[in-house]
């Protein structure tokens, strides 16, 4: 809340920063058009100026990417955070203009677009982006004709536990389930309808996505004999309890399961059976200010060495080809299996899709589940 | 009940002929003003909104469209698993003021009648209201961990070692007893102190045992008292969603949760509203019954 006053109250100045800055870029580009190594600089800083308003999950960005993208194109960067898809669409749906860039799920950029609260992505602008960029990343279901979004970072939900907890050493859904009745009250689940029910859907043969009446009662069915066994359902405090020894496994994210990794004597498991890859993107929403300023940050954010730099501080896993990045100090996060899981694995992952019908049928089991 | 227990005080005083005529004293209308405005504008606004919400529909993923019609109420009624939610909140905010009732209302008596230290009492009672609500429920969490001393403590009372309580029903109802207590004790504070209580003493003069002079003399004059209470912790139960989804482990689900999870989950606003509707028509008969409750200790009070 304070965030967004401030960013209103600081408004009106920016734009003055914006003259002065343009002015400067000006100056800049006349005076020191000579000197040989400034002049792509200058270059840029002609086209771009004044400020990128940048709207993002918390924590999501290397601090020192900010300085660099600066230095590098003369734009300032402010921050606005939100924390959660929903909160980021109501606040665009509810008319707030002026953020240039934000990071919104895949799924939520289906529902953005259909919304009409984005501008579409101009690719003349992201030549970086076009050559470096995994293949798998793009025409991804949210968005088929790469027209609203480009890809920020990925992940994949899996399942975590304690190795020194259970003997056992699961790979598969089935096996992590099984689990869960065996070590009854001691794995947890995401508190979120999407994930546990896509999960199991999985595990069954069934599309993550499956919209099929008979693949979903089924998957209901499961998920209802699961009820009694779970320790709690939680997406957001569940890494400490796994990590504390409290609880003994769950099903989650990978960015959760790194956490438990280093926190305790624990794994991270993409399923064999396949799963959910997410995908959390770039877009410009409808009504920015500055959409070269957000067209630059996405072109700049896929120069190898800036997603490596990304990549080692948010440990998520980047679109960039991954060749690309060997070399760089990302070393650990990409020999980290948890973010960047074996190729065999991820060619059975899929990305989540919703539709309306599929909410509505996955919220009315998720009830049911929850209120038996 | 600070309209009503003062009422009942008075009525025990001289008659209130001179109240009676309609030549009483006359306050100006508009001092009113601003608290009615601020009702239009951010209370009676938006729920004319939610209730137009709650006759329309999803159209594409989220947006709301008019339809007029009762889709999602038939929806809401079809089959049993949505009452079943409204049943168990029902169960659960009853219980929860019985609850706060029967350990708050002998706290309360012996506060108003019996404590040397009533100020320090009281403050007792209010001091948790200094720390955000949040943060208290999560407390608990470490309170009622199977690691915690107090698990320990209990375990030479017979309790087994794996005796657990966090996440599950047991620990949402300390949880809701703990919350909403000073919520229940201060109007029944309220509500005793001004007892009269030579009225308990004559009564027992004249004979009547100390239980029937509770029940005949200190029950009808702290009635207004027990309601109001009840009110202030039964109507916020109504919505409780934080201490099912905090200390329940999210198993278990009430009204609060359900309405919750349709606005931030499935993007449901119209089906969302007509669940809320549901809930605050179930509330104003409830107040209903409270409003009777009350005009009919007034009239024997």
């Amino acid at each position: 809340m304070s965030d967004e006053l401030d960013s209103i109250l600081a408004r009106p100045m920016n734009r003055r920063g914006f003259v002065y800055a343009g002015a400067l870029g000006a100056f800049l580009a006349a005076g020191g058009g000579r000197l040989a190594g400034a002049a792509e600089a200058a270059e840029l800083r002609e086209q771009l100026s004044g400020t990128l308003y940048y709207y993002n999950w918390a924590d999501y960005v290397n601090p020192k990417t900010y300085g660099e993208y600066t230095k590098k194109t003369g734009v300032k960067v402010k921050k606005d955070f939100f924390a959660s898809n929903e909160v980021l669409q109501a606040k665009l749906k509810a008319g707030a203009r002026g953020y240039d860039l934000a990071c919104p799920s895949g799924y939520m950029v289906t529902v953005l677009a259909a919304e009409k609260l984005l501008q579409p992505i101009d690719w003349s602008k992201l030549p970086t982006v076009k050559k470096n960029i995994d293949p798998r990343f793009r025409s991804l279901p949210y968005d088929r004709q790469n027209k609203w979004s480009v890809a920020k970072d990925w992940g994949t939900t899996g399942f975590m536990y304690r190795t020194d907890k259970i003997r056992e050493r699961p790979t598969t859904w089935r096996e992590f389930f099984s689990l869960m009745k065996k070590y009854s009250g001691k794995f947890t689940l995401l508190d979120s309808s999407p994930e546990v029910i896509g999960s199991i859907a999985t595990m069954m043969g069934y599309s993550y996505n499956t919209e099929s009446r008979s693949e979903l009662n089924k998957v209901r069915d499961f998920l209802l004999d699961l009820k009694d066994h779970v320790h709690s359902l939680d997406s957001a405090t569940y890494k400490q309890k796994i990590a504390s020894g409290k609880a003994f496994g769950g099903l989650g994210w990978n960015g959760d399961g790194i956490y438990v990794e280093t926190k305790s004597k624990g794994k991270y498991v993409v399923a064999k059976e396949g799963g959910e890859y997410w995908v959390d993107t770039y877009v410009i929403p409808k009504g920015a200010k500055n959409p070269d300023a957000a067209h630059a940050w996405i072109d700049f954010v896929y120069d190898p060495r800036i997603a490596a730099l990304e990549c080692s501080y948010t440990y998520y896993g980047s679109p960039v080809k991954r060749r690309q990045l060997q070399g760089k100090p990302a070393k650990s996060a990409l020999t980290t299996p948890a973010v960047f899981p074996s190729l065999k694995l991820v060619k059975n992952l899929e990305a989540n899709k919703v539709t309306p019908a599929g909410t509505r049928m996955r919220e009315r089991i998720w009830t049911e589940f929850k209120a038996s | 009940m600070a309209v009503a227990a003062p009422r009942a005080a008075e009525s025990r005083g001289p008659p209130a002929g001179a109240r009676a005529g309609s030549g009483g004293p006359r306050y100006p209308g508009w001092l009113a003003l601003p608290a009615v405005f601020w009702y239009l504008l951010f209370f009676l606004g938006p729920l004319a909104i939610m209730a137009s919400y709650s006759f329309g529909e999803i159209s594409g993923y989220s947006d709301v469209k008019f339809a007029w019609n009762l889709e999602n109420y038939r929806y809401l009624f079809d089959g049993t698993l949505y009452t079943d939610v409204f049943k168990r909140t029902f169960l659960m905010a009853s219980a929860g003021t019985l609850l706060t009732l029967a350990i708050g209302f002998p706290f309360a008596y012996y506060l108003a009648r019996y404590a040397k230290h009533k100020t320090l009492l009281l403050l007792l009672v209010i001091v948790p209201f200094w720390t955000s609500f949040l943060i208290r429920t999560y407390s608990f969490l470490i309170i009622l961990d199977p690691e915690f001393p107090l698990a320990r403590a209990l375990r030479p009372l017979g309790f087994p070692e794996s005796y657990n309580i966090l996440y599950t029903q047991k620990a949402i109802y300390i949880g809701i007893v703990y919350n909403y207590l000073p919520l229940m004790i201060l109007p029944l504070y309220a509500a005793l102190e001004r007892m009269d209580w030579s009225l308990v003493d004559a009564a027992q003069d004249l004979g009547d045992s100390a239980f029937r002079a509770f029940r005949r003399v200190t029950l009808p004059l702290v009635l207004p008292g027990v309601l109001a209470g009840s009110l202030l912790v039964f109507i916020p139960l109504t919505g409780e969603y934080l201490i099912p989804e905090i200390l329940g482990g999210g198993k278990t689900l009430f009204a609060g949760n359900l309405i919750a999870q349709q606005f931030l989950e499935a993007r449901d606003w119209p089906f969302g509203s007509a669940i809320a509707m549901v809930v605050i028509a179930g509330l104003t008969v409830a107040l209903l019954v409270y409003a009777r409750a009350v005009g009919r200790q007034e009239q024997y009070g």
